[in-house]
C-alpha cells in the first residue's frame, strides 16, 4: 500500500512588503505556507531576513563583547550603520535611545538629521525605532517621516496611545509602520483594525515584542505561531502582515548575556532562532557573530 | 433554557451599599424587576461575606423573600452565610457552588445534604481551573462521585463548566460548549448551569450584551439546561421565550460551518453573525470584532 504524505495546500496569503527605495529594496512575507513548510503547497518568495542595530548614542551598559566588533565606531552610528551592512545585514535597524526624555531628550529635528544621514549611508533599507516614550516618540517619528520623506523606511513602533499621531505623517510622507502591542495577540488584532482604517495594511508590520530565551520567549513564540496560522489557514485579513523580532536588546539584557561571550551569542542566537521558525519575517540582531551563525543555520545568504 | 437572574450581586457597588445600608426597597425593587422579566430562580452573591455574615445574609434572604415567590440560589464562599442562607429558603434551594477543592467538598458539599439543595458543582479543583474538555470530564466526575456518596444524586446537581472570558482566552468558548454536549453520556440526570457574563467580561461594555446572548444561543443547541444571567438583558429573556428564531437559525448556521451571505443581512443579524463566528473559533477575537 503506498503511503501517500498528507500536504496542506493554505490559501491565506501574508502581505508582500517592500522596504526601501531604487536599488536598495528588500522584500518581506509574501508566503502562503507556515514557516519552513517546504513540504506544503503554498509558496514562500521570501526567506527571513536579518537586520543589525545601531544605536543613536554609544550605550553605556553594553558587555565588552558586544561592543568589541564595534567598538572604532561606536559613537558614529553612520559608521556603525555601514560596519553592519558590511557584516552581512540585509537592514539596518536604527535604535533612537536618546531621543527618550530618560536619556538625552534628542529633539525630533536632530533625530531626523541622524535618520537621514544613516539611511543615505547605506546601501540597504533602514528600519527606526522610536523612544520608548509614545508622547515623544510619536512627535519624533512624524518629523522621521517628514525629512526622510519617499525613502520607505519602516518606522516604530505605533502603539494603541498614539498610532494615530504616527500613521498619518508615515503614510502622507511614503513609509511603512511598525505596529507594535504587547504579547496579546487579541490587542494585536484590535490595534491593526484601528490603524487599517486609514492606512494600508500591505505597509504594516507586525511587532508582538520579543522576550529573550529563559525571559518569557515562549509567549513571543506562541503569539508569532498564532499569528501566521490565524493569517494564512484562516485568512484572517488583520493578522496577514510580515512579523519583526526586535529582539537584540532583550536577550543582551539577561543575566546570561552579559556573564559569557559564547553564552550571550547563543542565548541571542537561540532566541532568534526559535522567533524565526515560529514565524517572524525580520529579526534584529546587535553581534555580527549571531547573524553569521544564524544565516550558516539557516542557510540564508 | 432555565434562567438564573444574576442582578442581586455584591460586587455592584450599588447592591453593596444597598446592603450595607439595610436598604429594603432598592433590593426589592431589584428582585421584583427580576421576577417581572420572567427569571425562575434568583441568585444571591453575597461574595466571601466576611463582615457578619449571619445577619447580612438573614436580612437579605428575609428582605427578597417576602417580595417575590421564587426559588432561590445562594451564592457565597462562606460556610457559615450559606448555612444561615439555605436554612431560610422557603422553597427549595440552590446552593451555589461547590467544587472539586477540598475546603469546599468539607466545608460547603454538607450543607447540601443538609438542607437537600440542588447543588451547583464546578470543575475546579486544587489544581486550578481545567482547560479543555477531557480534564473539564475528568475533575467534574470525580467530584459528582464524592457527591453521591454523600447521597446526592445527579438529578440534584447543577454541573458548571467555568466560562472563561473570551477576551482572555478565546478557545475556551468552544471547550465549554463541547463539554456540555458531551456532558449527559459522562454523567446522565445531572443538570448545568454557568455564569454567562464572565464570557463578556473585558470586552467592550455596550458589547457584552451581544456576546452573551449568542453564545445562550449556542449553548442552547449543545443541551445547556440553564444560566446565571442578566435579566434586565430584554433581548436575552425575548430570546429565551423564542421570540427571535431568525437570529437563532442564523447561529446555528454558523456553528455548522454554513456560507452566509453577510452582506445581505440587516445590521442587527450581521452582529449576530459575526459574534458567532468568533464564539466559533472561527474569527481571533479582537475587542472589535464587529468592524472585522
Amino acid at each position: 500500500m503506498q503511503y501517500r504524505a498528507p500536504v496542506e495546500a493554505y490559501t491565506g496569503t501574508v502581505r508582500e512588503i517592500t522596504l526601501g527605495t531604487g536599488a536598495k529594496t528588500l522584500k518581506l512575507g509574501g508566503e502562503t505556507a507556515l514557516p519552513f513548510h517546504f513540504f506544503d503547497q503554498g509558496s514562500i518568495p521570501n526567506a527571513p531576513r536579518l537586520a543589525l542595530e545601531v544605536w543613536d548614542m554609544p550605550p553605556k551598559d553594553w558587555a565588552r563583547w558586544v561592543v568589541e566588533p564595534f567598538q572604532d565606531v561606536i559613537s558614529d552610528p553612520v559608521k556603525w550603520a555601514q560596519k553592519c551592512v558590511a557584516c552581512g545585514a540585509d537592514a539596518v535597524c536604527l535604535q533612537l535611545v536618546s531621543a527618550d526624555p530618560a536619556a538625552g531628550d534628542t529633539p525630533p529635528e536632530i533625530a531626523a538629521q541622524l535618520v537621514k544621514a544613516v539611511a543615505e549611508a547605506i546601501p540597504v533599507p533602514l528600519i527606526v525605532y522610536g523612544p520608548d516614550d509614545e508622547k515623544k516618540n510619536a512627535v519624533v517619528l512624524a518629523k522621521v517621516a517628514e525629512v526622510c520623506r519617499g525613502q520607505n523606511l519602516l518606522l516604530g513602533p505605533a502603539v494603541k496611545e498614539n498610532y494615530e499621531a504616527i500613521a498619518k505623517p508615515v503614510l502622507e510622507h511614503g513609509h511603512c509602520v511598525i505596529a507594535q502591542t504587547s504579547l496579546d495577540i487579541n490587542l494585536m488584532k484590535e490595534l491593526n483594525i484601528k490603524i487599517c482604517k486609514s492606512f494600508p495594511p500591505d505597509r504594516v508590520v507586525i511587532d508582538p515584542v520579543s522576550s529573550a530565551l529563559g525571559y518569557g520567549m515562549e509567549y513571543s513564540f506562541s503569539i508569532m505561531e498564532r499569528i501566521k496560522q490565524t493569517g494564512v489557514i484562516f485568512k484572517d485579513g488583520m493578522t496577514q502582515m510580515p512579523i519583526i523580532a526586535n529582539l537584540a536588546g532583550e536577550s543582551w539584557k539577561t543575566k546570561e548575556a552579559k556573564e559569557d561571550r559564547n553564552q550571550g551569542i547563543l542565548w541571542e542566537g537561540m532566541t532568534a532562532v526559535s522567533l524565526l521558525l515560529a514565524g517572524a519575517n525580520l529579526a534584529v540582531l546587535r553581534h555580527p557573530e549571531t547573524l553569521r551563525y544564524v544565516k550558516k543555520l539557516f542557510g540564508l545568504k | 433554557m432555565i434562567i438564573v437572574g444574576e442582578n442581586i450581586h455584591i460586587i455592584s457597588k450599588a447592591i453593596s451599599r444597598a446592603i450595607d445600608s439595610r436598604d429594603v426597597k432598592a433590593i426589592q425593587a431589584l428582585a421584583v424587576a427580576q421576577s417581572d422579566a420572567g427569571v425562575h430562580y434568583i441568585d444571591l452573591n453575597l461574595g466571601p461575606a466576611r463582615k457578619d455574615p449571619i445577619a447580612m445574609t438573614e436580612w437579605l434572604v428575609k428582605t427578597v423573600q417576602t417580595a417575590v415567590d421564587l426559588p432561590l440560589s445562594i451564592d457565597t464562599l462562606s460556610p457559615v452565610a450559606m448555612d444561615v442562607g439555605l436554612k431560610m429558603c422557603k422553597r427549595r434551594p440552590l446552593l451555589n457552588s461547590i467544587s472539586g477543592k477540598a475546603d469546599s467538598k468539607e466545608h460547603m458539599l454538607p450543607l447540601a445534604k443538609k438542607y437537600s439543595t440542588e447543588v451547583v458543582v464546578s470543575v475546579l479543583t486544587d489544581k486550578g481551573c481545567p482547560m479543555d474538555v477531557a480534564s473539564r470530564s475528568e475533575s467534574i466526575m470525580e467530584t459528582v462521585a464524592y457527591a453521591n456518596r454523600l447521597g446526592i444524586p445527579n438529578e440534584d446537581i447543577w454541573v458548571d463548566p467555568i466560562l472563561l472570558p473570551v477576551s482572555a482566552d478565546q478557545s475556551q468558548a468552544k471547550e465549554v460548549l463541547e463539554f456540555i454536549r458531551i456532558l449527559p453520556d459522562i454523567l446522565p440526570g445531572v443538570k448545568s448551569t454557568l455564569g454567562l457574563s464572565n464570557l463578556s467580561n473585558g470586552a467592550p461594555a455596550a458589547l457584552r450584551g451581544l456576546l452573551n446572548r449568542t453564545y445562550m444561543m449556542m449553548l442552547g443547541r449543545c443541551g445547556q439546561y440553564s444560566v446565571i444571567a442578566d435579566a434586565l438583558d430584554r433581548q436575552l429573556m425575548a430570546l429565551n421565550r423564542g421570540e427571535m428564531p431568525e437570529y437563532v437559525k442564523l447561529v446555528y448556521q454558523v456553528m455548522d460551518g454554513e456560507s452566509i451571505d453577510v452582506a445581505s443581512l440587516p445590521a442587527d443579524a450581521r452582529d449576530y453573525v459575526k459574534t458567532a463566528k468568533v464564539l466559533t473559533g472561527e474569527k481571533l477575537y479582537s475587542h472589535s470584532w464587529l468592524e472585522d
